[in-house]
């Protein structure tokens, strides 16, 4: 029977997924080094996506941002006294905890309970100098105690701002615990760090690859085959506990099918091929392209992300000076001479909207109320002749015998960023500013000898993205200890070296203020500042493109949770039975 | 010819280090390292991070001395693993790649061969007829259309405007490795399963097979029934079929027999665009990604490797020349 079925699979070109079989199957262009990694030693984002189906944690955040619990028995809060701040005689937080207490039914997939031990593990192994963690904040000031068998307490001393909204990782220590004990035998005298990585390799290998699959898992699914280059297949782990009602009418298998190049995974979503598109997948223009032809047959998404387009603009070094990058009445010309409006209408149907701060609309810190710097090419010129720079016989703007001639860069090879650059490039000519274009591959552009190298004046304008979760945003893209500097290993992200004293003040109060009124008071001040000296001209937020089958629920995301894996357990369809609970937004 | 042999296998030893010496050098030497993709994004990262992460991958030490760490393990088997895989980087490239590159290079080499040499024969002795005028100019819009365009379109006609034609009764996938069947549905359907994903892109790699190896077998053949003992035997009066068969082929052939040895390295390193467009996870595919994405190991085994096989297919050839031709000698 199954020979037929495969033999009728292949004349008829099927792919073996959907409601028939309850399953579903994802197509991404990218493939994960690993999975179920506790110590997330690659910060891929398909990783983060697919472990989203395997994993659990004490809480989670929804759609909306709402923090519910999954390990723990309840969401810590200062109501119910499981998240407590300590302040000193002045009135300063100097530390913070939170308490947790693990659900009863939580088991690994093996049917071990979870336990405080799986915590400390984690956090044990977290805070190891031979653990290529690529950064520990905030685990490196936390510490947990054990109040009884099943509570334990978390706590951050300096304190930490989200304490609340984070918990810490886990690992199966009943699993993981002798082959730890193992390369701590064997490492720990090692003074060759090159050995000790390897030796990690192979510890870490040996329980997250396609060659050793995750022994045991926490989360919804559980992994069951891994076909590097083509595939994996994910099965749902029945000794999960947070199961919808009748588990059995939600979907059993899910397969994420790894499709690097994009055009292919664009006609697999045509043919028929794929359940859903991962967030990892499709560039706009194919989302736009796949949107005109949807028939039915499938639905396209734009998802609002958290993903910033901006223009760095180099303040920094010599050149910098001689051309007035470091003066914000050019940078505030430089964006009055620019239409944002009519370009994201152009290239991205006006799904792409203007920004005017860093933080996103749908981050509750977002101040709403900032300049937009609208068109403006009187007010363009207007800053440019105070700043002494006017039209030279070829147009171009000139001063003390300098034309403004502005270097612009960009990551070669994105055809939606070039595009903006020529448009761009079109506006700010009719103003007179020179901007020749110098593109490079990403590896340059953010490889360590430029974007960071600024002072040296190998760039002038530099467009590309940030990418943040707005629950924690913190302002720390713009303090002055970021500026990449020799001293600093060149290892801070304010590439632009904008510095602003109140800045740096209001941004260091704000890492310690745990009053969220508070805090978005000073966040207002701090966008109102940055929007007046626009250390970057910004663009635009970037949507997330995806397409999904009509029938298929509760597979949504937005630009808190990222991906749809957040709700894994939930997924299914509605033909067999699945209740919608998330509509996408 | 053995001591020539020997003396050009003990040659490959300091040929094949000053590659290895080369290509790592120049992998080092690029822009970037896999640190950066860890650093870059996160502003919680600190100096100490990076300088811890740097030590760990080894990124801190000059590229030399890092060349000989590598080098001191590679003698011994371990050719370390790979950044993005998180497995040795030999058995990725041998267990995971290397297999699929042939599955799809070697059917398409044999069949595209034995399809174009009859072909290019039929064209040379059928020069400037209607066939060979179709013949060329199929050759020549084979060679000269991009395999990333003769691929798309391929990919929209099969896997999308087929189906719609028939009403969904004819199709092929749009790329991938297959699997929709699982390994307990019996051999038959495993491979069925296989072959259908094989289809499209063994079509394309063997259509610029075939007009390649087709172009030259014609001018081969061309330039042997020219000579001067194809004349002479055509003037003994031997028969057509004969003095082609016997004489002229043989001949025409053993170029194509030594270009096919040479090219076998390059079989096995794939065929990236190919293997891109219907993303087919071969060698060719693995090699530009872990140029991309800096997996320092597997570079170095894909190269090496493919450095080793061009060296040690260099040497058969040469001596295969000896073989074939009896005016060489290597003593």
């Amino acid at each position: 029977m199954k020979k037929t079925f495969a033999l009728t699979a292949f004349l008829l070109g099927a792919a073996l997924a959907g409601p028939a079989n309850n399953s579903l199957v994802v197509g991404t262009s990218q493939e994960p080094p690993n999975i179920y990694d506790p110590w997330s030693t690659n910060n891929l984002a398909i990783t983060s996506e697919i472990n989203g189906y395997m994993g659990a944690g004490l809480t989670y955040q929804d759609d909306n941002g709402e923090t519910k619990a999954d390990i723990a028995t309840r969401v810590p809060t200062l109501g119910n006294g499981d998240y407590k701040v300590v302040k000193d005689s002045k009135g300063d937080v100097i530390r913070n905890s939170v308490t947790y207490t693990i659900r009863k039914d939580a088991k690994w997939s093996d049917g071990t309970p979870i336990k405080v031990a799986d915590f400390q593990f984690w956090l044990k192994l977290e805070n190891d100098d031979r653990v290529p963690v690529p950064d520990r904040d905030p685990w490196d000031r936390a510490k947990i105690t054990v109040n009884d068998a099943d509570t334990f307490t978390i706590t951050f001393e300096p304190p930490y701002l989200f304490a609340d909204q984070v918990s810490p990782g886990l690992a199966p220590s009943h699993v993981m615990s002798a082959a730890w004990n193992a390369f701590d035998a064997k490492t720990k005298n090692e003074k060759d760090a090159k050995v000790v990585n390897e030796e990690w390799k192979k510890f870490i290998a040996s329980f997250t690859t396609a060659r050793n699959l995750p022994k045991v898992v926490a989360g919804p699914f559980k992994p069951t085959a891994w076909r590097t280059g083509n595939s994996l297949t994910m099965t749902r782990n029945p000794v999960y506990w947070n199961q919808p009602k009748n588990p059995e009418n939600y979907v059993q298998t899910v397969t994420y099918r790894f499709i690097p190049n994009t055009n292919t995974l664009k006609v697999n979503i045509l043919s028929g091929q794929l359940d859903a598109v991962s967030a990892v997948g499709l560039t706009f223009d194919q989302g736009v392209d796949l949107s005109r032809n949807e028939r039915s047959k499938y639905k396209t998404y734009f998802v609002p992300g958290a993903v910033w387009e901006h223009i760095d603009i180099n303040a920094r070094g010599q050149r910098a000076k001689d051309l007035d990058l470091d003066d914000p009445r050019m940078r505030q010309a430089l964006l009055y001479a620019i239409d944002r409006d009519a370009l994201t209408k152009a290239l991205f149907q006006g799904k792409q909207a203007v920004s005017n701060s860093w933080i996103g609309p749908v981050s509750k810190l977002y101040k709403k109320d900032v300049n937009d710097y609208n068109l403006n090419v009187a007010r363009a010129k207007q800053l440019f002749a105070a700043l002494g720079w006017t039209p030279g016989s070829d147009g171009i703007l000139q001063k003390a015998g300098k034309k403004l001639s502005l270097n612009f860069s960009t990551t070669a090879g994105n055809t939606t960023r070039e595009r903006v650059q020529q448009i761009l490039q079109a506006q700010w000519k009719a103003v007179g500013v020179q901007v020749n274009i110098q593109n490079y591959p990403a590896s340059v552009i953010f490889g360590p000898d430029f974007l960071s190298k600024g002072e040296s004046g190998k760039w002038d304008m530099a467009m590309y993205a940030w990418s943040n979760n707005p629950v924690f945003e913190e302002g720390n893209l713009w303090k002055s200890e970021g500026i990449p500097t020799a001293a600093n290993g060149y290892s801070g992200q304010n590439n632009p070296g904008w510095n602003n004293a109140e800045y740096d003040k209001l941004y260091k109060q704000a890492k310690v203020e745990f009053n969220q009124a508070d805090r978005i008071k000073l966040f207002d001040r701090m966008q109102a500042i940055w929007n007046a000296e626009v250390p970057a001209l910004p663009l635009y937020f970037r949507v997330n493109v995806y397409t999904k089958v009509p029938g298929l629920v509760n597979y949504t995301f937005s630009a808190i949770t990222q991906y749809p894996s957040w709700n894994a357990a939930n997924i299914g369809w509605a033909s067999r039975g699945a209740a919608e609970e998330y509509k996408q937004k | 010819m053995g001591t020539y042999a020997l003396r050009r296998v003990i040659q490959m030893i300091p040929l094949l280090l000053v590659i290895s010496l080369v290509i790592f050098g120049l992998t080092a030497l690029q822009p970037g390292d896999p640190v950066d993709q860890l650093v870059f994004g996160n502003s919680n990262i600190t100096p100490e991070d990076i300088a811890r992460l740097r030590a760990a991958y080894g990124l801190d030490q000059p590229w030399i001395t890092r060349y000989f760490f590598w080098l001191q393990q590679a003698v011994t088997g371990n050719f370390g693993y790979s950044q993005d895989f998180g497995i040795p980087a030999l058995e990725y490239i041998f267990q995971n790649r290397l297999p699929n590159t042939l599955l799809l290079t070697v059917p398409a080499l044999v069949i595209s061969t034995l399809i174009a040499v009859p072909l290019g024969i039929f064209s040379a002795v059928r020069q400037y007829s209607v066939l060979d005028y179709l013949l060329t100019f199929f050759a020549f819009v084979a060679v000269s259309a991009p395999v990333f365009w003769v691929g798309a379109l391929a990919l929209y006609f099969f896997a999308i405007y087929l189906p719609q034609l028939t009403g969904g009764l004819l199709s092929l996938p749009p790329g991938g490795l297959g699997g929709d069947v699982p390994p307990e549905a019996g051999w038959l359907a495993v491979t069925l399963d296989k072959l259908k994903y094989l289809l499209l892109p063994l079509m394309i790699l063997m259509l610029r097979e075939i007009a390649v190896t087709m172009r030259f077998m014609r001018a081969n053949m061309l330039e042997t029934l020219t000579q001067d003992y194809v004349r002479t035997a055509r003037a003994k009066g031997l028969a057509d079929r004969r003095v082609l068969y016997k004489h002229a082929l043989r001949n025409a052939v053993t170029p194509i027999v030594t270009i096919m040895g040479l090219s076998i390295p390059g079989l096995f390193g794939g065929a990236v665009i190919t293997e891109t467009v219907f993303s087919w996870p071969g060698m060719g595919k693995a090699i530009l990604d872990a140029l991309v994405t800096k997996d320092f190991n597997v570079v170095m085994v894909c190269l090496m490797m493919l450095a080793l096989l061009t060296v040690v297919f260099q040497l058969l050839t040469d001596l295969a020349y000896a073989l074939v031709d009896p005016r060489i000698r290597y003593s």
